[in-house]
């Protein structure tokens, strides 16, 4: 057991004119530290390519989760596909990533552009084993993981970009990884590397792809622990209970709430200072306390978290607005998004009487889905998350 | 003369960023910045009378619309 863990990021982009992606990725927690992804690319595009590229990410996903030898993922992937009635083929190629223990990678890749490793920012070339099964050639890595590795697996659909149009040959692999080298020193998520990837590709294929394109990157880093309060307890007495748990966890701490900052303030006998500075018009302003990372007010500001946060796990479109900004809602975002890695939530379930006023639009019920709905898109970006109620 | 005015949801639902923006400009305007101190603070726990605003220990329900008012009664006259 190591101090590792990885964060992994993907995003396609359908030929122009589907409505569905030919690529899929599949990604199956085995246990805390090991991951199967399988990125697949179905023959073709539309319908027909998206079930192959489905059927064979899920077939291969779950065997490898269960421990079966790739020999025979790959002959049930032989035997399984569905022949295409044009080309007299079954046919869909798969790239898988076993991460084991957060310690080691495990690579087999057949027939998509070869996986990307960038080690300390630079381009690593690994070595690879070819194996013969069933006809089919297929590359086998083994690879000790370090911090700050960066594996990015792509369809041809990336590589392609540009052929013909922007570039004669393409968007070539030496290309794509000097664009990834340059992108690593700022620390992007792979999220964001991965859609930063595909919108480059977009670009060069001019906004009409020619093919579906998918990048998926997987980055191995330390872990990293944040603590978020959220809610007066239900029961008064437990203020200093709740107060002492939060505030004794490693990592760094977040208060949401204007109440539950002045009952932290008063267990810290520190002042709570408010800002007037509105850096979003609708988003309330931070506060500033002693010894806490980020106050913020409460429901309005996470409710703009939940929605920042069902758009990165998606289109990725407002990465831009709360990447740059200062509200409360943008700053909570990059500390759980980008940085946490293991996020404690201490929910505190007291009824605010202020907020009884049927005139307002918060309920006690919108609070608790606030932080369901927050739990569960951290957990979908890979996070793991425990939440205790007071 | 300190003027605090709460930011917590339910005030600022109910324009309590109003309520400051239009007060950092009136005491701008009137050149009160040496007189007057303005802050911020989370829920003063009368969320019914928002948006709330107190002028040192006195509080006032003040609306966006009633600002000006506020300012003239309770500010101007009582410095």
């Amino acid at each position: 057991m190591n101090n590792l863990c990885s964060d992994i990021g993907y995003k396609s982009i359908n030929h122009y004119g589907e409505s569905l992606c030919g690529d899929h990725i599949e990604i199956v927690e085995i246990d805390d530290n090991s991951t199967v992804i399988v990125l697949s690319d179905g023959l073709g595009s539309g319908v027909k390519a998206s079930i192959l590229s489905t059927l064979t990410s899920k077939i291969i996903s779950t065997m490898m989760a269960e421990g079966l030898p790739i020999e025979e993922c790959v002959s049930t992937i032989a035997a399984t596909l569905p022949v295409c009635s044009e080309r007299g083929v079954a046919y869909s190629t798969f790239t898988i990533i076993h991460i084991i223990n957060n310690e080691t990678a495990e690579i087999f890749q057949y027939d998509n552009p070869h996986v990307i490793l960038l080690r300390n920012e630079i381009n690593y070339e690994y070595p690879q084993t070819e194996l013969n099964i069933d006809g089919k050639k297929i590359y086998k890595s083994v690879i000790p993981l370090y911090e700050n590795d960066v594996f990015i697996a792509m369809s041809d659909g990336c590589p392609h970009a540009g052929v013909g149009t922007t570039y004669n040959f393409g968007w070539k692999r030496e290309e794509i990884i000097s664009f990834m080298e340059a992108l690593i020193p700022a620390g992007y998520t792979a999220k964001n590397l991965s859609t930063m990837l595909v919108e480059e590709c977009n670009k060069l294929y001019g906004f009409q792809p020619g093919d579906d394109a998918t990048a998926c990157v997987i980055k191995i880093r330390k872990r990293e622990p944040m603590n978020i309060l959220f809610g007066p307890p239900s029961n008064p007495d437990d203020c200093n209970r709740m107060m002492s748990l939060f505030f004794s966890k490693q990592g760094k701490h977040i208060i949401c709430g204007g109440t539950t900052s002045s009952i932290a303030a008063k267990y810290l006998n520190k002042p709570l200072k408010t800002s007037l500075i509105f850096e979003q018009s609708d988003i309330p302003p931070t506060a500033e306390l002693e010894s806490v990372d980020l106050v913020t007010e409460g429901v309005i500001t996470i409710n703009r978290v939940v929605e920042y946060a069902k758009d990165y796990l998606g289109e990725n479109n407002f990465y831009e607005h709360w990447n740059i900004k200062h509200d409360g809602a943008s700053l909570i975002s990059r500390m759980l998004f980008e940085e946490a890695t293991d996020i404690n939530f201490f929910v505190g379930r007291a009824i605010n009487p202020a907020h009884q006023n049927p005139d307002l639009p918060i309920t006690f019920s919108i609070k608790m889905n606030l932080v369901d709905e927050l739990s569960d898109a951290l957990k979908k970006m890979g996070k793991k998350i425990k939440v205790i109620y007071f | 003369m300190k003027i605090t005015v709460c930011i917590g949801s339910s005030c600022h639902i109910k324009g309590s960023r109003l309520v400051a923006q239009q007060l950092q400009e009136l005491i701008a305007k009137h050149n009160l910045d040496d007189k007057v101190e303005l802050c911020g603070t989370f829920c003063m726990g009368k969320c019914q009378q928002g948006v709330c605003v107190t002028v040192d220990d006195n509080f006032f329900s003040v609306k966006p619309e009633s600002v000006d008012e506020f300012f003239a009664t309770n500010v101007i006259a009582n410095l």
